[in-house]
Order: structure tokens, then C-alpha cells, then sequence
């Protein structure tokens, strides 16, 4: 197998927006089995837009993705089909269908791509669901779950269909910090027993210090720094220094106002 | 540099009285001289003080006034502190009304859009049907539990509502039949408009409202929730799990209220005239079965086919296309209720003329 081949996802000098508003501007990325590779940034730096290009939820304007080898965009619908079935995604909002229960909503993407019959399906969607703590929680509602419960679940779905590719947007945000704790936790066990590509976009520090093996830092739809972690904490843009030391750059706002202000306009 | 630097005070407490006359006091000065507001006596503005300071500044800028600050004090600079630089619009861009040929020109596009998305999604809706069974195939639960909900659990009102409409019919005709002695046409009256117009129509009207809307409501909820989304990444098709079913139930159900609504609105007038005109049972019956042709309520039926494409399609499009949170949520369900209603009108107009010329 050549380097290529090992690469479970290639996103290749990505542009991408909503209308005129250009959010990604040339992003490319690598991800090979058995890594994680964490997606950093602030708010608004496009991290969530890449996951859409990735799942093909928004087709880029220019370059591509390729999962497998294989081009999600330009891919026709039996074969887009075939190459999401190795993808699993993992909301930040869960994004668990509300009008059925948890463990149907595990169980329906085994049905409808495997093929199997219902009771077989819900079997191996409580050993999902038991696999991150959810085991007793099958026959419940989402809206009956806490917000851990249904991100925990959000991922059982996610790996219904042994993906190749795990993609989890902010998986411990806005979680307790206990809690948090436990989905990264998860997720580092998740890439110690199978043989996937994990993609996490975070912008917690705890999360990407226990869980990242390589990371890359989007700033304005670019790539800022990419490496192993470390290289990336030592990389020296200010603003990298700053999200790594939880600094801001209120003192700086300020400043450039002033002058502004007090020069001529 | 054009000429020499004016200089203006600022007043230690801003009012919104002296910002007014600080702001005319700068643009009062001859275009192109620059501008110094001395800052000094704002020691700890509030900041409130703090943005009329900013409104003069922005305002006599883009009114193309060179100005500039001086003698910031601490306490002005820490109200300042972590502000974003483009904070004041740059002259000159301040944002204008789009001309009105712009704005129907951008119109007419989102229209074509709009278009263009309801045609793709009839044609993947489509696409289900053409093969309904089999693993691919239309969702057979979800159909019939849409057909429950839209048929079975929407027949009392239409029958109440078209029974109440029948019996105003009666009523009302009577009393213009009745001066030509002619109370006996009021059977031809009621089955008539029931079957051609009006229970087609009624139906239409209460199941926009009822389950046009709640087709909206769902799908805006699931867009904003990200369930669409989470669909669509599992290669599970909007069109074949969501929207198939709804049409397919409606396509079955509007027929059948439409009947159920045809005898409802001629038992209405039959009990009228026999009750409270006095005219014979047997005779009125008579004359609606003589009169009542079977082509009237093929009619009717076909009109109401046609509603349930519009009513369905309205609401699953609006529904997608919701945007803005659970506000637009609101806005897709009212606009789903008002688009299929006057849609429906608009298609029975045409479809009558049709008819009518036909015959």
C-alpha cells in the first residue's frame, strides 16, 4: 500500500462558503488510520463548515475530499451512498432523530445500509449503546436524555456501521467537565480498539491535550499550524500562542481603535 | 493637507445635548481642515458618554470631516479597551436601501430557486414512488401512520364543518328559490357546488391548516435541530423517509375526506329542506341522484388531487427551507397555511374554466 492509500481522508486546498461569505479559503488535511487529528480554532474559524465538506453537506466551490481514495462530491448517489456508510458523524447537538427512541435511532442506519432484520439491528444498537454507557437508555426518547447522555448517543449512532472515518463536532462542549472527561476518554478507547481515522473539532485545551495525536488550527478559513501537537503549541503566530495560553486580544483591540481614532481617517 | 488643524472641546459629561453640539460644531468646520476633539476633560466617561463620543466621530466622517481624538485620558482608553478596530464604518459605506430593481431582481432569482428545489425534490419523491416496494422502496409504516394522522384523525372536522356548510347553502338558496317556486332546485343546488366546488375546497382549506402546517412545523424543527443534516451524512434520503410518505398519504387521504365531505355537506342541506322548508324526503333525494352526476364529483376528486400535491409540496418545501432557528420555524408553518391556500384557489380557478369550456 502506498502513503496514499493509508490516507483514510484527504481534504485537498478546500474554498468553501455560504453565498459571497467565503469561510474556508484553501484548507487541506490528512488523516491515516489509527490517529486523531484534532481541528482547532475559535469561533467562526470554520471548523464545522470543514466537517460539512467532509460529510458532503456542502459541496466545496473549489478542491477536494477524498474518503477512501474516493471524491464524496463528485461521487454519484449508489456511490455516495457506499462511501458515507464508512463515515459516522457525531453532532454537537447529537442531532438524534427526535420522533423515535434512542435505540431506533441507533438502529435505523443499520437497517436501512446492512440490510438486517429489526430485531437484529436493535441488538447490535443496545451493544452500541452499551459500549458508551447507554445500555438501559434504549427505549427512552431523546428528549428524555441529558445533554451527555445524547452526545454519548449521538456517537453509539455515529459508529453503527463500524465506520472507517469518525468525525465529532465539539464532542465536549458544553458538557461538565467530568463528563467531557469521559467522552475523550471514549473516544481514545474507540481508537485503540478499531482500526479508524478519528477527526475531533475542539476548542477545548483538557480535550486536546489528552486526545490529540495531530492537530491543525484553522484562523480566518486558513490553515494556521498543523503538525503533531507539540509542534503546533511551540509554533510561533501569536495567535496560536495566545489560544494555547488562553490568552486574548482585548489589550490589542483596544489599541487599534485608538489609533484610529486618533489618526486621521 | 488642505489647511490647518481646528480644534473643538469635548465637554467633561457628554450629554446627549452637547454631543448634538459638539457633532455640529465639527461639521460646521470647512470640509477638507482637519479636526482635533480634545478629549481631555472626559476623565471616567460612562459609556454611554463613550459611544456619542463615537457616533460624532463616525457621523462627521462620513459626513468626509478629517477627525481625530487627542487627550485620551486613561479612563476614556480602558472604556475602550477590547474593541474591534472596524468598529466605526468606514466613510463612505454606509449601508444604503437596495435600489427597488435590485430588489425584485434578487427576488425573481430566490423565486426561480424556489422553484428549482421543488422540482428536485418532486423528482426524488418521484423516484421513490416509481418503485415503491422493496429495500429502496417508499416507507410503508411512516405512510400509514401519516395516512392516520391526516385522514383518520382529520375526518371530524370536515364533516362537521361541511355539514354546517351544506345547511348554510340550503338556507341561503331558499330563500331565493322559493320566490319562483322553485325550493325543489335546492337539492341540485347543494349536491352541485358540494361536489364540484365546495368540499374539494373545504377539505383543502382544513387540511392546509391541519396538516400542511404540521408538515412545515416537522420538517423545520428536524432542519433546526440537525436532523436533516444527520440524515443526509447517513446516506439516508430526506425525500424517501420524510417527504414520500406525506405525499403518498395525502394523495390517498384528500379523495376520501373530499367524499366524506360531499355527504356531509348534502346530508346538511337535505335535513334543511325536509326539517325547517318542508320539502319531501323522497323527493329531494330524487332530484339529487337525478341531477348529481357522476362527472360532478370526478371533478371534485380530481381538484382535490391536485390540492394534496400543492398542500404537501408547499409545506415539505417550506419546511426544508427554514432558516434563522425556531423563529423561522414560525414563519415557514404560517407562510406553508397562506402559500397552499391561495395555491389551491388560484389551481381551482383554472381547473374550472378548464371544465367549463371543455363542456
Amino acid at each position: 500500500m502506498s502513503d496514499r492509500d493509508a490516507m483514510v481522508l484527504q481534504v485537498e486546498d478546500v474554498h468553501a462558503g455560504y453565498g459571497d461569505h467565503v469561510v474556508l479559503d484553501g484548507v487541506s488535511l490528512a488523516v491515516e488510520r489509527g490517529e486523531i487529528v484534532v481541528v482547532l480554532g475559535g469561533s467562526g474559524s470554520g471548523k464545522s463548515t470543514l466537517l460539512r465538506c467532509i460529510v458532503g453537506l456542502l459541496p466545496p466551490s473549489s478542491g477536494r475530499v477524498l474518503i477512501g481514495g474516493r471524491d464524496v462530491n463528485a461521487a454519484a448517489d449508489s456511490e455516495r451512498e457506499e462511501i458515507l456508510r464508512d463515515v459516522g458523524m457525531a453532532f454537537q447537538s447529537a442531532a438524534l432523530l427526535n420522533s423515535m427512541t434512542v435505540a431506533d435511532n441507533v438502529a435505523l442506519p443499520i437497517v436501512e445500509h446492512w440490510g438486517t432484520d429489526l430485531p437484529t439491528a436493535l441488538m447490535l444498537a443496545r451493544m452500541r449503546l452499551a459500549r458508551v454507557g447507554l445500555g438501559q437508555a434504549g427505549d427512552k426518547m431523546p428528549s428524555e436524555l441529558s445533554g451527555g447522555m445524547r452526545k454519548r448517543a449521538g456517537l453509539a449512532r455515529a459508529m453503527a456501521l463500524d465506520p472507517t472515518l469518525l468525525l465529532c463536532d465539539e464532542p465536549s462542549a458544553g458538557l461538565d467537565p467530568i463528563t467531557g472527561r469521559e467522552l475523550d476518554e471514549l473516544i481514545l478507547d474507540l481508537k485503540r480498539e478499531g482500526d479508524m481515522a478519528i477527526v475531533v473539532v475542539t476548542h477545548e485545551l483538557g480535550s486536546i491535550n489528552t486526545i490529540a495525536d495531530r492537530a491543525i488550527m484553522l484562523a480566518d478559513g486558513r490553515v494556521l499550524a498543523s503538525g503533531t501537537l507539540a509542534e503546533v503549541r511551540e509554533h510561533q503566530d501569536p495567535r496560536v500562542q495566545a489560544f494555547f495560553r488562553r490568552e486574548t486580544l482585548a489589550e490589542k483591540k483596544g489599541e487599534a481603535l485608538l489609533e484610529q481614532l486618533e489618526q486621521p481617517a | 493637507m488642505h489647511g490647518q488643524a481646528v480644534e473643538v472641546t469635548a465637554p467633561p459629561d457628554l450629554s446627549e445635548q452637547a454631543a448634538r453640539a459638539l457633532l455640529a460644531d465639527v461639521l460646521r468646520q470647512r470640509g477638507g481642515d482637519a479636526v482635533v476633539v480634545d478629549c481631555s476633560g472626559l476623565v471616567e466617561p460612562t459609556t454611554i458618554a463613550v459611544a456619542r463620543l463615537l457616533r460624532v466621530v463616525e457621523d462627521a466622517r462620513s459626513a468626509g470631516h478629517d477627525v481625530r481624538l487627542a487627550g485620551v485620558a486613561p479612563g476614556l482608553r480602558r472604556r475602550l479597551a477590547g474593541i474591534d478596530a472596524d468598529l466605526l464604518a468606514a466613510p463612505g459605506t454606509t449601508r444604503e436601501r437596495r435600489p427597488w430593481l435590485v430588489a425584485v431582481g434578487a427576488w425573481t432569482l430566490d423565486l426561480g430557486e424556489a422553484g428549482g428545489r421543488v422540482v428536485s425534490l418532486m423528482r426524488d419523491t418521484l423516484l421513490v414512488l416509481a418503485r415503491p416496494f422493496g429495500r429502496n422502496g417508499l416507507k410503508w409504516d411512516r405512510t400509514l401512520e401519516q395516512m392516520a394522522l391526516i385522514g383518520a384523525r382529520g375526518t371530524p372536522i370536515v364533516v362537521f364543518i361541511s355539514f354546517l356548510v351544506g345547511v348554510v347553502l340550503a338556507l341561503n338558496g331558499a330563500q331565493q328559490l322559493r320566490n319562483f317556486g322553485a325550493s325543489i332546485y335546492i337539492a341540485n343546488l347543494v349536491a352541485i357546488s358540494m361536489s364540484r366546488e365546495m368540499a374539494p375546497l373545504i377539505t383543502a382549506i382544513i387540511v392546509a391548516g391541519r396538516s400542511g402546517s404540521a408538515i412545515a412545523a416537522e420538517l423545520g424543527t428536524m432542519v433546526v435541530s440537525e436532523e436533516i443534516d444527520a440524515m443526509e451524512t447517513m446516506a439516508l434520503s430526506p425525500a424517501r423517509f420524510l417527504v414520500a410518505p406525506r405525499i403518498v398519504a395525502l394523495l390517498c387521504m384528500m379523495p376520501l375526506l373530499t367524499v366524506a365531505s360531499n355527504a356531509a355537506g348534502i346530508f346538511g342541506g337535505y335535513l334543511i329542506a325536509v326539517t325547517s322548508l318542508g320539502l319531501p324526503s323522497e323527493g329531494y333525494i330524487t332530484q339529487t341522484t337525478q341531477w348529481l352526476y357522476v362527472s360532478d364529483v370526478l371533478s371534485g376528486l380530481v381538484k382535490s388531487l391536485v390540492f394534496a400535491l400543492i398542500i404537501g409540496f408547499v409545506g415539505v418545501y417550506r419546511g426544508l427551507s427554514v432558516r434563522g432557528g425556531p423563529a423561522g420555524v414560525g414563519l415557514a408553518t404560517t407562510s406553508s397555511v397562506v402559500t397552499a391556500i391561495l395555491l389551491c384557489i388560484v389551481a381551482t380557478s383554472v381547473i374550472t374554466a378548464i371544465l367549463y369550456s371543455a363542456s
